[in-house]
């Protein structure tokens, strides 16, 4: 029955682009990895990969074999040696890796710290996991909790307010300068994370089309295949050949000197009849030649001005950092009951308390209705019968969940299963959490 | 006429009403005060041109002899042209413009006595009219790319500067929308202006048997429309986009503020509005 919650993962903080790359698990599912087991150790799990972190969380047997088996599993998949990768990774146990999961659903983690998207690919891995059946008790708990304290941080911090993405940012300038953004063409030149990012945003928006141009074409063409319909790719050294009808460039290669210069854009303006440029240079060193800026009809944006567009005062976005780390320590904590409360005999006793305590209340009730009747007598064969009746009622319970305790694949399911039933933890479910329950079913 | 009157102050008092609550709305951002002050607009537009058409028909004195009417005409343009343009390009923006200059010269035609003008004979003939119709839209077309201009030149200057992205006011229009609005003033403006200009200039012909007599109105307006065919000229063949048409714009619509105003209250001219 010792098991304990596993998270291994890198990040944008912990590991470089091309390592990022490398070991990315991109539209891989839990299962494809085979990394949960039904007949291992390893039964729950769940994969998060975006293009700033992996993240491989699982339920494994407490002497930490899952780990070694969890870092096989995810270099072999990427056909690349394990060692290469174990630089590069963090690994968290139990509380630590409930609230590294609680910190990365809140978006405290992100490269935009706040930006709201990391919510919704937790929220599609989870889907994924979901529908692969590789979640059960406490996958399913951690991740309605972790969507719950991600909804909390937001709602009573303003962490998010502060932190607009820096692809918002981008979308939002974009606005002011085209209006809506229905029929306009942007283009990403290199494939990078954040101009992926962007793009998403612009398409999410309403722009009609987007060009890749990217330097190794199959790479711009893989990328393109991510947007669907909507974007195609074209050789690099065609980029300025299209770049008249184009409105929106996100330019992020890994050039070290500028690739578009001043004059050439002049030229670009002069044949799209000054019709207003848009251009984003997400690229450190940069792409666009900064005196870009200085021609009518066009605006040039580099990382530094969006991030100085968005950046609200530091002080108190750092004062609203610390008041969400407090919210996610409150809810680790609860976590922490609960999982404890998984264990069968404190279920045992927090259902004889229950039954106990109803007894007792149903005991002072009747004696108060009978009045002068109660003699002593009476009121100990009350006593009696009242305490026995609630014993015998669970007893069968009881024997059931004994019994089920030592089938280790099904015991922590029946004694959430009871613990809900008689609502030992006196919460209310939030009603969404039953469908996913219901989804379940299938598996 | 004392129920004319209180028509009239009827019309100030919703157009100083609208005025007063696009503003507030604006700056407040707060979009039940603006589309309140769009329906007063309406209403006084309304009212206006039930005025408008009780002045004209009016019996006994003709109405087209008499400042006042003109520059009333002149104010119920420009609203004219804002509705147009914001059914077109949806710029209520632009209201900011219309609304606060139909009030000024609403409330200046009333200003403005009700004597007679020195006005000479033969103003009903076709080219008056046309005259009269045509400087009056592409005005108020102009007041439109005036206030276009204007912000066009401020969210331009906040994007190029890069200031904070919540400076930026969420309902300001986008850039490419201003423009457009500039675009169709120039585009309507300039052949109206050109109309205008040569159908006085017609008009002179038949009524004073000389086409230019160095009237400073004359002059002045001669000057006007030279820079509007620059103007013209330059977005049609050169493509000009954005803020130089803004400027410019701006600036035509400046010196026809100043001759209307300037050349015909202060100048000895036939144009006079001078009581």
């Amino acid at each position: 029955m010792d098991k304990t919650i596993y998270l291994l993962g890198l990040n944008h903080k912990t590991a470089p682009v091309e390592i990022r790359e490398q070991f990315a698990l991109t539209n891989a599912s839990p299962d494809q990895l085979g990394l949960v087991d039904r007949k291992e150790d390893i039964r729950e799990g769940l994969l998060l990969s975006t293009c700033n972190r992996v993240e491989l969380l699982f339920v494994g047997s407490a002497d930490g074999s899952g780990e070694e088996k969890a870092l096989q599993c995810w270099a072999g998949y990427c056909q690349r040696d394990p060692e290469r990768l174990r630089p590069y990774i963090y690994s968290y146990r139990g509380l630590d890796a409930i609230r590294h999961m609680f910190t990365v659903a809140s978006s405290l983690d992100s490269l935009v710290v706040g930006e709201p998207q990391i919510l919704g690919q937790l929220k599609d891995a989870y889907k994924t996991a979901v529908d692969c059946g590789l979640t059960r008790t406490v996958v399913n708990r951690l991740m309605h909790k972790a969507f719950s304290v991600a909804k909390r941080v937001r709602t009573e911090t303003r962490i998010a307010n502060a932190a607009v993405s820096i692809s918002y940012a981008a979308v939002e300038l974009a606005r002011h300068i085209f209006g809506d953004l229905q029929g306009r063409k942007a283009m990403l030149v290199g494939a990078g994370e954040m101009a992926e990012l962007a793009a998403t945003h612009l398409l999410a928006t309403g722009v009609d089309e987007i060009l890749v141009a990217n330097r190794t074409l199959s790479r711009g063409q893989e990328l393109a295949q991510q947007f669907g319909t909507q974007a195609r790719a074209v050789c690099f050294e065609d980029m300025f050949d299209h770049l008249p009808e184009v409105d929106i460039i996100i330019s992020s290669t890994g050039a070290t000197r500028t690739v578009v210069q001043a004059r050439e854009v002049k030229t670009i303006l002069k044949k799209r009849k000054n019709r207003p440029m848009f251009f984003i240079d997400i690229a450190v060193p940069r792409d666009i030649d900064p005196d870009v800026n200085q021609l009518d009809n066009v605006y040039l944006y580099d990382i530094d001005d969006l991030k100085e567009v968005v950046e609200e005062n530091i002080a108190q976005r750092q004062d609203e950092a610390e008041r969400a780390r407090e919210i996610i320590e409150e809810e680790v904590d609860k976590f922490q009951l609960w999982l404890r409360s998984l264990e069968l005999n404190p279920t045992i006793v927090d259902l004889f308390d229950q039954a106990e305590s109803l007894a007792q209340k149903e005991i002072r009730r009747t004696l108060k209705n009978l009045g002068d009747q109660a003699t002593p007598e009476v009121e100990h064969a009350l006593e009696t019968m009242a305490h026995s009746l609630s014993k015998k009622l669970l007893h069968q319970p009881v024997t059931f969940l004994k019994r089920r305790a030592r089938e280790e694949e099904s015991a922590q399911e029946f004694i959430s299963l009871t613990r809900r039933l008689f609502n030992l933890d006196n919460e209310s479910v939030p009603s969404e959490s039953h469908a996913f329950r219901h989804k379940q079913g299938n598996d | 006429m004392p129920f004319i009157r209180t028509f009239e102050l009827c019309i100030i008092a919703l157009y100083l009403l609208a005025t007063i609550l696009y503003f507030t709305g604006v700056i407040r951002q707060r979009n039940r005060l603006k589309q309140l002050a769009q329906t007063l607009a309406v209403a006084g537009f309304g009212l206006h041109t039930l005025d408008l058409g009780l002045v004209f028909f009016r019996p006994g004195a003709p109405a087209i002899v008499q400042g006042q009417f003109y520059i009333s005409l002149l104010a119920w343009t420009f609203l004219a042209i804002y509705f147009l343009l914001w059914r077109k390009l949806r710029l209520e923006f632009l209201a900011l413009t219309a609304a606060p200059l139909a009030l000024i010269l609403f409330t200046s035609s009333m200003a403005v006595t009700t004597e007679r003008l020195a006005v000479p004979a033969k103003l009903s003939s076709l080219w008056f009219g046309l005259h009269v119709g045509t400087f009056f839209l592409s005005i108020a077309l102009l007041a439109m790319a005036f206030g276009a201009g204007i912000v066009y030149l401020y969210v331009d200057k906040k994007i190029k500067t890069k200031a904070k992205l919540s400076s930026l006011n969420k309902d300001m229009p986008a850039l490419t929308s201003v423009d457009q609005a500039n675009r169709w003033a120039v585009m309507l403006g300039f052949p109206l202006y050109t109309l205008g200009l040569f159908s006085g200039f017609a008009w002179a012909r038949f009524t004073w048997g000389r086409i230019f007599s160095w009237d400073p109105k004359e002059i002045v307006s001669l000057l006007i429309w030279f820079l509007f065919a620059y103007l013209f000229h330059q977005r049609l063949a050169m493509n000009w986009t954005g803020r130089k048409p803004a400027k410019l714009a701006i600036w035509i619509f400046v010196l026809t503020i100043l001759s209307l105003w300037g050349v015909n209250f202060l100048l000895p001219t036939h144009h006079s509005l001078q009581p």
